[in-house]
């Protein structure tokens, strides 16, 4: 885990261009509290140098984002981007020839899915949000509680994921082998007879490198065009780096810090009242390892314990982007906000919404969050300033895909030996 | 010929002098009761019939192995998962709880709790996360009942695998004209020439009229396997998971080679029981044979062509009534259709699972 992150934090501060020097070690930082310190940057023993941290240097600023990092064994090229992006729509890869990544990445619901759980695989409903992919290639860990480090890592991952797409390797290989052009295309990009299904992932993952937005307002206004953010924007900025306390983990390139926290988001109710989504739950205890006890006695996502196994991680999720937000709702790992309004009401109010619901696990959330005492005004400010963080829509029709033929002639079938 | 008039001889021979049980165990004649009990059996029934067992809850067992069609497929090549197809014939079910090998390749030798793994977990067959199902059961309070009262205690992976092949022990031929004594003539002429001049019983012997072991008789290919990217896809995924090389360029199941990775297997397929083919048709590994005249004509013909052929095989010379007492007596193996309540789950599955009330206070 340490080494991959390491990897991954330096070819993040490249990409960041120009901010090597002091996201690098910040970077190198963070990695070192989340694989050391098991993630308690802002917890017991890493308080103290948390602390001594925020406050000698003070978390990185806002800055613009460059381009992605793109991993050294995985260059983009324009047929890797193309073949990506024709598998990335096709639902061939997926158990039931349903659900390919765009199915829960859906361009027109801002590359995810608008509702509180990502819509599962048929019979079946996922149990956290659908995460945006515009952006998500600057993420140096993926999933919600970081547990793959990279974009290919993923598109596999939630392939095969029973409540996600559910394909198996052999099938899905079997089904990109029986489609011409694909194996024209693998071919020529990745140089084997038959397509592979890693290098499948690896090409989704090169298109995914290619879905991101550079040019938001506070790009321009932080490249310089003062005019970019509105005075009201402007003043939500002020809170954002100042009252409101947003930058402590908001912050960077990509306004986040890549770290985990639990910020006290309530546990999402469907859970009480919908019999697929209780089976999920336990599936999902069961899949990531659950202690018996655990299995039996969970009641929310453990987030990043589940990687851990330590209990001060419980509840704990890495901060998102802020990137893109305008087209992304619901909120949050589970979706419980449908609004930024909310979740900004959420934060003002140290964490809790509006019934007064939090964690499951107060003991572990983290310090950072505090009543902020925001007036009625200050709070649309902060609002006008989130709206920065997301330029235009990003629209992409879904390519029109090649289809599958016959192998054989019958011909052939006919003259083979027996 | 000659081989088997040799071996009736030795049977005959030592029947009489020797070991008289262990001989006769491999003589036709009617199968022993099966014992199973009624409350896991009839848990298995109900899960055998439940789509919610398959990944996206839109197959069940009975899918592929469809009561009316004999617990086999009505079309050549089974349907399969949802998204593929598939590459062989899914065999009848009635009376599998007496066999010792599965599958038409026999990559199956052990019981049928791995077979009914092996067919629940498959992508090209039912696609399913067994973690996920025993979720999906724990979910529905008819099965929370239902374990409990076979002795189960909660739904888990490991009882769905207890279950289902003791609902399969309940699948047995019911009154076969065979077994009772009340076969017609022609029947019975059928059955000295299955036993004698048509050979058959040389492979199909014993109580389930199959020795269970491999044999290349030469069934043609059924091109739908290859022509059929869907049913390519499911036979591709297959041998590559089963580790066959050179799989892309297979143009023929490889059939029981895939246990033994041996050439001399090539093409070989686990004798079938000649049981209830009154419903199972069509017939052979792929289906390619429609009717049982048809079979019977096929070995008539000496087989098909291969040159793995079994040296068993060589043209029968049956006259046309020597063909139809011979299909007389092949019907005469088969019982009561099993289409009844006592083999089939015949009421609705809930359509939405019941949330637990009280989640939040109870143990998962």
């Amino acid at each position: 885990m340490f080494g991959s992150e390491t990897v991954d934090t330096r070819s993040v501060s490249r990409g960041m261009g120009g901010r090597k020097g002091v996201l690098g070690c910040w970077f190198l930082f963070a990695a070192l509290m989340t694989g050391w310190g098991a993630g308690c940057a802002n917890q017991a023993g890493g308080a103290m140098a948390a602390g001594a941290k925020a406050e000698a240097s003070g978390p990185p600023p806002l800055a613009p984002l460059g381009p992605p990092p793109i991993p050294p064994d995985n260059k983009q090229t324009p047929e890797k981007i193309e073949l990506g992006k024709l598998l990335f729509f096709d639902a061939r890869l997926g158990g039931d020839a349903s659900t390919g990544c765009s199915t829960c990445h859906e361009p027109a619901q801002g590359w995810a899915w608008a509702e509180d759980f990502s819509r599962g695989y048929p019979g079946t409903v996922h149990w956290r949000n659908s995460q945006t992919i515009i952006n998500a290639a600057y993420y140096p860990r993926n999933f919600w509680a970081g547990s793959v480090p990279s974009l290919e890592e993923q598109a596999r991952s939630a392939a095969r994921g029973a409540v996600a797409g559910n394909g198996e390797n052999d099938i899905m290989e079997a089904r990109l082998a029986l489609i011409p052009e694909y194996v024209e295309r693998f071919r020529k990009v990745f140089g084997t007879e038959w397509p592979l299904i890693r290098d499948a992932w690896r090409a989704i993952a090169a298109y995914e490198r290619t879905l991101v937005q550079t040019d938001t307002p506070l790009d321009r206004y932080l490249r310089g065009d003062e005019s970019a953010l509105t005075e009201q924007q402007l003043r939500g900025k002020k809170l954002f780096e100042g009252k409101a306390g947003c930058i402590r983990c908001h912050n960077g390139a990509m306004a986040t810090d890549f770290d985990y926290y639990n910020t006290g988001v309530p546990p999402n109710r469907r859970w009480e009242e919908d019999g697929l989504a209780q089976i999920t739950f336990r599936f999902e205890q069961y899949v990531k390892g659950q202690t018996e006890e655990g299995y039996r006695t969970a009641k929310s996502d453990w987030g990043f314990y589940y990687r851990t196994k330590n209990r001060w991680d419980k509840g704990k999720f890495r901060t998102p982007s802020l990137r893109y937000t305008m087209y992304t709702a619901p909120y949050m790992h589970n979706g419980v906000f449908y609004t930024l309004e909310e979740v900004v009401d959420f934060y003002d109010r140290g964490g809790m919404d509006e019934e007064g619901r939090t964690t499951p696990f107060p003991e572990n959330k983290s310090k950072l969050i505090k009543p902020l005492g925001l007036t009625d005004e200050e709070k649309e400010d902060l609002l006008a300033f989130l709206e920065a963080f997301s330029g235009e829509e990003i629209i992409v029709e879904a390519p029109e895909l090649p289809e599958y033929a016959p192998r054989f002639t019958r011909q052939e079938l006919m003259e083979a030996k027996k | 010929m000659q081989l088997g008039k040799r071996r009736t001889f030795l049977a005959a021979v030592l029947g009489m002098v020797l070991i008289a049980p262990a001989v006769i165990a491999a003589d036709i004649g009617p199968l022993p009761a099966l014992k199973y009990d009624e409350a896991k059996a009839e848990l298995g029934k109900r899960l055998f019939f439940d789509p919610r067992l398959s990944g996206n809850a839109g197959i069940s067992c009975a899918s592929c192995h469809v009561p009316e069609n004999g617990f086999g497929s009505p079309t050549a090549l089974s349907k399969g998962y949802p998204g593929s197809g598939n590459f062989r014939n899914a065999p009848t079910l009635i009376n599998t709880a007496y066999k010792k090998i599965w599958l038409h390749d026999g990559r199956i030798g052990t019981n049928l709790d791995d077979l009914t793994r092996e067919m629940i977990t498959e992508d090209y067959i039912m696609n399913m996360d067994m973690r996920l199902m025993q979720e999906r059961l724990k979910q529905d309070p008819v099965y929370v009942r239902m374990f409990k009262e076979a002795g189960y205690g909660e739904p888990s992976n490991g009882k769905v695998r207890k279950a289902i092949p003791e609902y399969l022990k309940s699948l047995t031929s019911r009154n076969v004209p065979f077994d009772n004594g009340t076969m017609s003539t022609a029947a019975r002429r059928g059955m000295k020439l299955f036993t004698g001049k048509a050979g058959c019983v040389r492979c199909h012997d014993g109580p389930l009229f199959t020795d269970q072991k491999p044999h290349n008789t030469g069934v043609p290919e059924n091109f739908d396997l290859f022509l059929d990217p869907m049913n390519h896809q499911a036979f591709l995924a297959f041998a590559m998971f089963q580790g066959i090389e050179n799989y892309m360029n297979l143009k023929r199941d490889p059939g029981y080679y895939n246990v033994t990775l041996d050439k001399a297997d090539m093409g070989k397929f686990i004798t079938p029981t000649l049981r209830e083919l009154k419903y199972t048709a069509p017939y052979m590994h792929n289906g390619m044979l429609e009717t049982l005249e048809d079979v019977v004509a096929f070995y008539n013909a000496g087989g098909g062509a291969d040159s793995n052929k079994s040296p068993l095989l060589k043209p029968l010379g049956l006259s046309k009534e020597e063909r139809s007492d011979l299909v007389a007596f092949l019907l005469s193996l088969s019982g009561d259709p099993l289409t009844g309540e006592q083999y089939v789950w015949k009421e609705p599955y809930p359509e939405e699972y019941e949330a637990v009330t009280n989640w939040k206070e109870v143990r998962n």
